[in-house]
């Protein structure tokens, strides 16, 4: 039986961007451009696919035109709800769809501020190794996207590597970005030798993948390769683009969701001809651009906005959405940091987005990632999941004769309505500051990057997540020459 | 000269349909088409490079008034002392081999054309002999962009094949992209890295200074 989990998955969808005519007037225009502008198929193979089931396609252009009914007949196929495990702890998993919200990680970051120096520098494996196991800590990371590039590693060494750094650190989901179909075919099979087996592996999910489909509407050569292999291994896949507005998606809000839909849709089709019925997230990185120097702007207002439409969008298609939030263009951990994040992490949360990742840890660009701002971030989370707990409203929590026992002029403090009910409708937390002043000066009058860093200094130390079994790890490591863990 | 800071207007706000008429009023009063040129079309683009380095203007803006300015150009050419403007320079760009990333470089190419460089865009995932090959051509400004952390090799080999040919001190070299810095370009033997355009306009006017 399945045990449903204990990480995230409060409702959201109490923010809607969209109207329901504007949600219709929105489907149209994705299927216009699906339909009839046409998604450029770059890889040979995929484009035989979409022609073999009789698509109208342009060979010399690579053009092909995905119609209305065909798309349906995907979207159908593809589950509308997964459960993404977490190994080794069933009371991890996460049940992906509907309105339900969870946060997780977000990568690829090339780049660290170093934990002691808090100089910028190349990320390495152990420092994939050593997020992985801070997010297993943090209590509001409900997954993992596996975070940082391991800089130490030639490429043909990156995908189980990274794959495994992650998984060993982490009883939560982990789902990565893949860069060579040989690598991704060794983490599937490393996986399965984790998990028992190919089918124990499909059945019970502990990792699933992520793939790019380029904006505007291309379908490239090597993304396209990996989309396949993905699909084909039939593990969950997030297939998202990243149209920025005004560059490489229209400068409108209204447009650019219109043109990740497409373009995520066309992905999602593309996955069901290869393995009909492979789990799918449709899935948005979109942002904003900013005008002034065509730099990405990496948590913008405007991606929250992009991101709650989007995650409408995915609620009317029936599939289950990665969505992004909570990242800052900041170099540092200063306030920037906190209230980008917190802005757009709080408005997909609130849209209902299912699977939002990138919501801890980023800073510049999403180029950088930072120990201590994981930390502020599950913090922030925290605070997002009290906000979708919501208030609820009963005889008990109104709480007229708790008052009338009170009476007028008295207080709360000893009530047994305030024992009983103070540990749910607060959101305790452990990173702000709420001491009198003279106690915090007394305490080295830490600001909230020490005291993030503090917390992540002791997690790392003390925080024991289960390991992958020995007698696994040395089958592994006979078998793959890649393998340097 | 009511008219040149009219002409300077349009160009700045990229007011395409009205610059064709105000530099043939120009013409028509009698000022010499340098003056129009210099004082008019150029000086209006100044106003804009200056007003976008600041943060004020948008790059789409910066476009438009580089495409205003084009159009001006083309009613004026006939009456300028030996025809087209020239470019100041002329500067090949391209993404190096293993990398698809344009867009950065495709941005760099257009604001030097805007504030009046020629530029060869030589599109994305190039071999390092195409580099050479511009060079061997009498190119002297190269410029080259990777956006990953395993493509940015590629620029020291392309480096090196320049070195081999013995085309190394025929060119200036600019290198830039996201996992670009300093650092990198001082080790590869790169003569400029370039954080983003403006940087590169600053750079290449140092050199190409009127």
């Amino acid at each position: 039986m399945f045990k449903r989990g204990k990480l995230g998955g409060l409702d959201g969808g109490q923010y809607r961007p969209l109207t329901d005519s504007d949600i219709r007037s929105m489907h149209e225009a994705i299927v216009r451009l699906m339909s009839e502008i046409g998604i450029k198929v770059e890889n040979p193979k995929a484009f035989e696919l979409f022609e073999k089931k009789g698509l109208k396609t342009d060979k010399d252009k690579r053009l092909v035109y995905i119609p209305k009914g065909f798309l349906e007949d995907c979207i159908d196929a593809a589950p509308s709800e997964l459960i993404l495990h977490g190994r080794g702890n069933p009371d991890n998993n996460i049940i992906v769809g509907g309105k339900r919200v969870h946060y997780g990680s977000g990568g690829t970051a090339l780049n660290v501020l170093d934990l002691e120096t808090g100089e910028k520098r190349l990320s390495t494996l152990e420092d994939v190794q050593n997020v992985s196991k801070l997010l297993d800590y943090l209590d509001n990371a409900h997954f993992q996207v596996i975070p940082v590039y391991p800089n130490d590693l030639p490429t043909e060494k990156v995908d189980i590597n990274r794959f495994f750094a992650a998984i060993n650190n982490t009883n939560k989901h982990v789902q990565g970005g893949v860069y060579t179909v040989q690598g991704t075919r060794e983490v599937v099979e490393m996986c399965s030798m984790i998990a028992g087996s190919l089918e124990k592996l499909q059945k019970e999910p502990f990792i699933s993948f992520i793939t790019c489909v380029i904006s505007p509407l291309v379908i490239d050569q090597v993304y396209g390769d990996l989309l396949m292999t993905c699909a084909e291994s039939g593990l969950p896949v997030s297939m998202p683009a990243e149209p920025l507005t005004g560059a490489t998606g229209p400068v409108t809000i209204a447009g650019n969701v219109a043109n990740l839909c497409a373009e995520t849709l066309a992905g999602v089709c593309l996955a069901q001809l290869v393995n009909w019925g492979t789990p799918v997230l449709m899935a948005c990185t979109s942002t904003s651009t900013d005008l002034r120097t065509m730099a990405y702007a990496s948590g913008s207002v405007e991606e929250g906005l992009i991101n709650a439409c989007a995650a409408q969008m995915a609620q009317f298609y029936g599939l289950p959405y990665y969505g992004t939030a909570g990242q800052s263009d900041s170099k540092i951990l200063d306030a920037q940091a906190g209230f980008e994040g917190a802005i757009t992490n709080l408005l997909v949360g609130m849209a209902g987005g299912n699977f939002i990742h990138d919501a801890l840890g980023l800073l510049e660009f999403c180029m950088t990632a930072s120990y201590e701002k994981y930390v502020m971030d599950n913090e922030i989370l925290g605070e997002v999941m009290r906000v979708l707990k919501g208030v609820r409203v009963t005889d008990e929590t109104l709480a007229v004769d708790v008052t009338a026992e009170v009476g007028p002029g008295g207080n709360y403090i000893q009530e047994d309505h305030t024992f009983e009910h103070m540990r749910e409708e607060h959101f305790v937390p452990t990173v702000a500051d709420r001491q009198p002043r003279e106690n915090w000066e007394a305490a080295g009058k830490k600001d909230t990057w020490a005291r993030c860093h503090d917390i992540a200094v002791e997690a790392l130390a003390n925080h024991k997540p289960i390991p992958v079994d020995e007698e696994i790890v040395k089958a592994i490591r006979a078998k793959f020459p890649n393998f340097v863990q | 000269m009511a008219e040149m800071n009219d002409i300077v207007e349009a160009v700045f706000k990229g007011k395409m349909k009205e610059i064709g008429n105000l530099v043939q009023g120009a013409l028509d009063a009698g000022t010499e088409p340098n003056t129009i040129l210099d004082d008019g079309l150029v000086h209006g683009m100044d106003v804009v490079a200056e007003k976008w380095k600041a943060g004020e203007v948008f790059v789409p803006e910066v476009l438009r008034s580089a495409k205003t300015m084009q159009t001006g150009m083309d009613v004026l050419k006939p009456h300028l002392v030996g025809g087209d403007r020239k470019p100041k320079a002329t500067f090949a760009i391209g993404t190096v081999k293993g990398d698809l990333h344009d867009i950065g470089k495709n941005l760099v190419a257009m604001m030097l054309e805007s504030v009046g460089y020629e530029v060869i865009n030589l599109g994305v995932d190039l071999d390092p002999s195409v580099f050479v090959q511009q060079v061997e051509k009498g190119i002297q400004c190269i410029g080259m962009s990777a956006l990953l952390t395993t493509t940015v090799t590629q620029m020291k080999l392309i480096i090196d094949s320049l070195q081999e040919a013995g085309l190394r001190d025929k060119c200036k070299i600019w290198v830039g992209g996201a996992p670009v810095t300093q650092e990198f370009a001082d080790e590869i033997g790169a003569d400029f890295y370039a954080v983003d355009a403006a940087h590169c306009i600053d750079q290449l006017n140092s050199v190409y200074s009127d």
